[in-house]
């Protein structure tokens, strides 16, 4: 009944496209995509651990090649670099950072963030040492995994990546 | 009656919703859509209750087996194994419960290859998506454990940063 009326007024007035079924189609289908979307875009960062094996072969060769042995340790106060050959530096870090409770505080004007130095001190380093792709991250226990994923991220990108991931004693 | 009436209303000019501009909008939309929908690499969901750190890398994802670290509790797959308060209390590196369902996903992986005929001579991939507020000890002991059940192919799961 319903569908001849509508027939019968379309007809005699205007020649519609009747897109109203379309509408409910699209209207069920854009919030169902919306949901399912992924809007993060997650990646990985590659960590390849050797067997415990080779672990004591791999020791040998790094002392045998006369490598750099770059470390990066991260201590609750501060990041401390140091390497064969290296003069050792420490970055102090803003120590509120712990209790922010993952909120990062915005770095105060003018001083670059402790991060920021630490990248281009390890570039510098880089810029130094062309033929080095290795480096060692060093976390004590308490240490924040987003800490450790930071450093790595500066260490990477200062084109060292090549990075083992240490834990230190406490 | 009904006939009348329905005449009436024919001879009146109708007022109709213009859904045609709403229309155009609904189909840039579903496209780009669709669009986000053909991505390269494995889509991964983060786990529920679990904060990714976010991070400069820019590697794929791939399907691999998947831990995750909440502040609360260590799952593998999906299922809850054990409490991160418990790990951070025991002395030991080794996870039992973990190292027991990795194991078995072992086993299982070499049944399968085994069915193909062919031999599991790699290492295995697992992907941990840790919290990231979780302390390096948990994350130690979940990698020690990772790599004592041969799956020394671990990646980290983090939020690109764009």
């Amino acid at each position: 009944m319903a569908f001849k009326k509508r027939m019968g007024l379309g007809n005699a007035i205007e020649s519609d496209l009747e897109i109203l079924p379309l509408m409910n189609l699209f209207v069920v289908l854009i919030p169902m995509l919306l949901l399912s979307a992924v809007f993060l875009e997650i990646s990985v960062i590659r960590m390849n651990l050797p067997p415990e094996v080779a672990a004591e072969d791999a020791q040998d060769n790094s002392g045998a090649k006369e490598s750099l042995l770059l470390a990066v340790t991260i201590r609750d106060d501060a990041f401390v670099v140091e390497g064969r050959g290296i003069e050792t530096a420490v970055i102090a870090r803003e120590t509120a950072k712990a209790d922010a409770g993952g909120v990062v505080p915005a770095a105060e004007d003018g001083a670059p963030s402790a991060e920021t130095r630490l990248q281009e001190l390890l570039a510098g380093i880089a810029a130094a040492h062309p033929e080095n792709e290795e480096a060692m991250v060093i976390a004590r226990k308490q240490t924040r995994y987003d800490d450790i994923v930071g450093v790595m991220d500066a260490v990477r990108d200062a084109g060292m990546p090549q990075i083992s991931l240490l834990g230190a004693g406490n | 009656m009904r006939r009348r009436r329905r005449k009436q209303r024919g001879a009146k000019p109708t007022g109709k919703l213009r859904i045609t501009s709403m229309m155009d909008i609904l189909t840039v939309l579903l496209l780009f859509l669709l669009k986000s929908f053909v991505a390269d690499g494995e889509n991964m969901t983060p786990a529920p209750g679990v904060e990714l750190p976010k991070s400069t890398s820019t590697e794929n994802t791939e399907s691999s087996l998947v831990v995750a670290i909440s502040e609360n509790d260590l799952t593998i797959g999906g299922e809850p194994v054990a409490q991160v308060a418990q790990l951070m209390q025991s002395d030991r590196m080794l996870i039992e419960a973990l190292a027991a369902r990795l194991d078995a996903a072992w086993q299982k992986r070499e049944h399968i290859a085994a069915a193909k005929g062919e031999t599991v001579d790699e290492l295995g991939q697992v992907t941990i998506q840790g919290d990231r507020e979780i302390p390096f000890e948990v994350l130690q002991k979940v990698m020690f454990t990772c790599q004592q059940s041969g799956y020394g192919n671990i990646s980290l799961a983090v939020i690109q940063n764009s």
